[in-house]
Order: structure tokens, then C-alpha cells, then sequence
């Protein structure tokens, strides 16, 4: 369960880019978040993982305010969270498994189990026999999906994917949604973010709309 | 447990990889820490073989007593008989200015040095070893000994020893500032080699930290690199202490030899080696610790 209890977050320099935000998702569900550039979708799902700290109000995971949490326990807290950054934050000086593999390292996980792990997320995204490439030789769509890998291969319970789809075609957009419908499936909690609203309406699911850091019908 | 060791070793392998990766500026880097290790080790060295020179001479402080010229043969003899009964004595040996003369000879080499001299210019002498060798006592013989008429000279060996053993006490103190001076220097080296490392790692630290890496993570690699780099320094400032001394010590039994000592410069033994390379490793996972302290704090 994430909870936003009239959450408002200003950069330093003044500018608000959430006001007072209360809402709330469930375990388990799937929802989009919709809304122009600058809205403030990025900034929203940096407060749900911790990255950015609320300049009011309180940001709850499964009830625990993630403000008041020490410094030291927020990285176990990341570990229950797979994160797809919209700046990709792909690594380019080691190869597409050394990339879906850091989770992995950074949990401690067994050597071959890892291996298994890491090898099943990548046929998982498509991305099967690719691991051995470097990230640059892969297109925008491939390298879209390595971050998908690298957010889930340690089977997170809350997938946040900042603009996943962006600069992809509506088919491959649509493959991409899919990928996450089967995440959903299997009981992860899941915020995606798009500019393009037309691409959610075929899915049936609940849409935040955020306007200039307010909900809009 | 054993995942914790797993993963120190993988860290570990991966640190020795990576320095084979960079092996220009890994030697660089080693070179540099074995340099200012080897500094105060030399020194070190120095002391110890200089000092155990003195510390052989004050065990059996000798006193080396000349005649004049012109005491007769009977005065030696009445001489000798003296110091003989003297129960102060433990040892009196005498030495005839011939056997003196052969002596220096076969020391310098020198076959015919005598060759353009009328006389021996070397007095008799005896060579006295009290059976106190308490400073204050010894003084007071020197003094007894040199009030009598055919005595010329008294030399107490020991005060050259002292004399020696002052030095020392003054490199021990040069040392001490060097060593600290040093290692403060080690530090600041190692912490500027791992902010570099850091830097070329910033992205990697980044995207860690964003998807749950605890500081302990981030810290660990650059800690190996610091350990594996300091024991290696350590390594490379005794091989250049060695080869220092291999280098320098025929000259000094050279020179030794010309005034009858057999010295020469000890090579650093194993315990040295170990306390250097231990010391090297601990300074030099303090500079990282700190270097990786201070970018873990601005990253927040
Ligand atoms: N680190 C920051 N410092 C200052 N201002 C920021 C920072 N990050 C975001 N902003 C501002 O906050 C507002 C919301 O930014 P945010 O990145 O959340 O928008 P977004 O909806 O993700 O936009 P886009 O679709 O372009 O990614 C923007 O006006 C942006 O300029
Ligand atoms: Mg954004």
C-alpha cells in the first residue's frame, strides 16, 4: 500500500512541483500516471521511492512514513521497489547482464542462482542471447527493456517505470505495456508514467491526471 | 556468514583484476606508496645497523692506554706487572708497537707504508677491560691511569660508542617526525587516488545507491583497492630498501673494514616487513575510508 497524505514537494528556488497531493494505491494494482511535461510525474514517483523527501505532508509505504526512516534503512526499503528511471541510468561500462545484475550484487544474492535470475529476466524482456552486448549497441527500444530487466530481476513487490514507452512507436509502446500487464499479473504493484494518455485508454485502468502538480479531472 | 566472506572475495578478485586493467597507473600508484613507505624504512635500517654497532661496543667498553716514546722496555714490564695484580682488571693485554704497526698494515693494504719512515711512529699500548663497566667508574680508571708519567694517552672506547648511541637518539627523533610526516602523506595520497577512482565511478555509485546499496556496498570495492594497494606498497618499500642496502653495503664493509670494524647495513628483517606492509595498508585504508566517508556525505 502507498499512501500520499497531502504531499507538496518545492525545489529549492521555490517552484512547486507537487501541491498537496493525497491519494492512495492498493497492493497489487496497476496504475497510470498521466500528464504534460513538467507536470511533475517524475518528481511524484521519486517522492513513492524515497529519492526525493516531501517538502510537506507524508509519503507512507505498507504504513511506514519513508521521511522519518534512518538513513540506513531506506536502502533495505529500495530493495522492495524496482525502479525504471526515464533518464535510463543504463551503466555503459559493462555489459547488458553485468547491468541487470547489479540489483543482485547489491541484495548479496547467491553466484549461480543470480546467474539463473539474471538470464530469466532478459528472456523475460526479449532480450534473450543479448547479454553479452554492451548497452550502446542496443536500440532505444532494447535499451528501454534492459531497464525493465534490471528493475524487476529481483522481483520487487512495487514497479515504478518513469515514461518506459517514451520515444517508442504505439506497437512497440504496446508490447511494452504488455510486459507489464504480466508483471501485474503475478501481483506487483505498478505506477507507469506517459505523456500520452491514448495509449492507457485501452487497459481499463485507474489514470492520475497531474497538471502542474494537481489532479485534474 | 559465508556470503559475507563470498562477497568479500569476488570483491577482492574483481580489485586485483582491475588493477591489472590499469597497470600503468596501478604501478604509479604503487610506486608512489612505496616511495614514501621506503623513506622512513631506509632510515629505519640505518638506525638499526648503526645502533647495533654501539650496542656491541657498550657491552665491553675497552680502554686503549699509549706509552710514550720514550718509556724503556723495563718501564713496560713494571707497567704490566701492575695492572696484572690490579684485581680491577679482567683482562690486560699488550700490544707492542711491531704487532701495532702489522697490524694497520694488513688492515689498509698497504705493504710499504713503512717504507719511506726511519722509525715505527706507533706507540706501545695496552688494551684494559675493567671488571665494572659502570660510566662513573670507568672514568675514574681513565683518570688513575692517565696521571701515570710514561702514559700518554687514555682512550675509552666507549666514548665513541656513546657518542654513537647520541646519533642514534637524534635519528630515532628525525625518524619519528619523518615517519609521521609520511604518514599523513600516505594518507592524503591514498584519499586523492580513491576520490579519482571514485569520480571515474560516479554513475555506477549513482544508479547503486537509487536501488538500494547500502554505504557498507559503495565502500567495499574501493576498500580492497586501498587494502590490495597499501600491502603492495609496502611490498614494493621494502624492495627498494633491499636493493638500497645490496647497493651500498660493499661500500660500507669498505670503509668499515679500514678502521678494523666488521659492519654492515642490515637488510629489513621479516618482522620489519610485516609491520611496514601492515602500517602501509592501514594508512592507506584510512585515507580511502575518509575519501569515501566524504563523497557518501555530499552525495546525500
Ligand atoms: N531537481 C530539480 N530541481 C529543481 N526543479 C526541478 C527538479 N526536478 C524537477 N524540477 C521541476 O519540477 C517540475 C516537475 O518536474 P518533473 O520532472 O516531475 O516533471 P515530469 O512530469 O516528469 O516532466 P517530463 O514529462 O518532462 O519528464 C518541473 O517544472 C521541473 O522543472
Ligand atoms: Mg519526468
Amino acid at each position: 500500500m502507498i499512501q500520499f497524505q497531502q504531499v507538496s514537494k518545492s525545489y529549492p528556488g521555490g517552484f512547486d512541483a507537487i501541491k498537496n497531493l493525497s491519494f492512495e494505491v492498493p497492493d497489487g494494482e496497476l496504475v497510470f500516471l498521466a500528464g504534460h511535461s513538467g507536470a511533475g510525474k517524475s518528481t511524484l514517483l521519486k517522492l513513492m521511492a524515497g529519492i526525493e523527501k516531501p517538502s510537506s505532508g507524508a509519503v507512507l509505504l505498507n504504513g511506514q512514513n519513508l521521511a522519518r526512516m534512518s538513513r540506513a534503512s531506506l536502502p533495505f526499503v529500495r530493495r522492495h521497489i524496482g525502479l525504471i528511471f526515464q533518464d535510463h541510468k543504463i551503466l555503459y561500462d559493462r555489459n547488458v547482464f553485468d547491468n541487470v545484475r547489479l540489483p543482485l550484487d547489491i541484495i548479496g544474492f547467491d553466484h549461480m542462482e543470480g546467474r539463473r535470475r539474471v538470464l530469466a529476466a532478459l528472456d523475460k524482456v526479449g532480450l534473450a542471447g543479448k547479454e553479452k552486448l554492451n548497452p550502446v549497441s542496443l536500440s532505444g527500444g532494447e535499451q528501454q527493456r534492459l531497464c525493465i530487466a534490471r528493475a524487476v530481476v529481483h522481483r520487487p513487490s512495487i514497479l515504478l517505470a518513469d515514461e518506459p514507452t517514451a520515444n517508442l512507436d504505439s506497437d512497440y509502446a504496446h508490447d511494452i505495456l504488455e510486459l507489464f500487464k504480466s508483471f501485474h499479473q503475478v501481483g506487483v504493484t505498478i505506477l507507469i508514467s506517459a505523456h500520452d494518455e491514448s495509449l492507457m485508454m485501452d487497459y481499463g485502468r485507474r489514470i492520475l491526471r497531474l497538471k502542474h502538480g494537481q489532479f485534474c479531472a | 556468514m559465508k556470503n559475507w566472506f563470498r562477497l568479500h572475495l569476488l570483491a577482492l578478485t574483481r580489485t586485483i583484476g582491475s588493477l591489472f586493467r590499469h597497470p600503468l597507473g596501478s604501478l604509479l600508484n604503487l610506486l608512489v606508496i612505496g616511495i614514501t613507505t621506503a623513506l622512513p624504512l631506509a632510515l629505519w635500517t640505518l638506525i638499526m645497523s648503526v645502533s647495533q654497532i654501539s650496542d656491541q661496543v657498550s657491552v665491553e667498553p675497552e680502554l686503549s692506554v699509549f706509552l710514550r716514546h720514550s718509556a724503556t722496555a723495563e718501564d713496560v714490564k713494571g707497567l704490566q706487572a701492575t695492572l696484572k695484580a690490579d684485581a680491577r682488571w679482567l683482562k690486560v693485554e699488550f700490544i707492542p708497537k711491531a704487532n701495532a704497526l702489522a697490524a694497520l698494515q694488513a688492515n689498509l693494504g698497504a705493504s710499504d707504508l713503512t717504507a719511506g719512515l726511519a722509525e715505527n711512529p706507533l706507540p706501545d699500548a695496552f688494551v684494559l677491560q675493567a671488571k665494572e663497566n659502570d660510566p662513573a667508574g670507568l672514568e675514574a680508571l681513565k683518570k688513575e691511569l692517565s696521571s701515570i708519567v710514561i702514559i700518554e694517552e687514555v682512550q675509552l672506547d666507549s666514548d665513541w660508542a656513546e657518542r654513537l648511541a647520541r646519533i642514534t637518539d637524534l635519528g630515532r627523533a628525525i625518524f619519528e617526525v619523518l615517519a609521521s610526516l609520511l604518514a599523513l602523506a600516505l594518507v592524503l595520497i591514498t584519499g586523492n587516488a580513491i576520490r579519482m577512482q571514485i569520480l571515474t565511478r560516479r554513475d555506477e555509485i549513482e544508479v547503486a545507491k537509487l536501488i538500494g546499496a547500502t554505504d557498507s556496498f559503495i565502500r567495499r570495492p574501493f576498500m580492497h583497492a586501498a587494502l590490495v594497494q597499501g600491502l603492495l606498497g609496502g611490498g614494493v618499500a621494502v624492495l627498494i630498501v633491499w636493493g638500497l642496502v645490496a647497493y651500498v653495503n660493499p661500500t660500507v664493509i669498505e670503509l668499515a673494514s679500514a678502521y678494523g670494524q666488521s659492519v654492515s647495513l642490515l637488510a629489513p628483517d621479516a618482522l620489519t616487513i610485516v609491520v611496514v606492509c601492515l602500517a602501509s595498508a592501514v594508512l592507506c585504508l584510512i585515507g580511502a575510508s575518509l575519501a569515501v566517508s566524504r563523497y557518501l556525505y555530499q552525495f546525500r
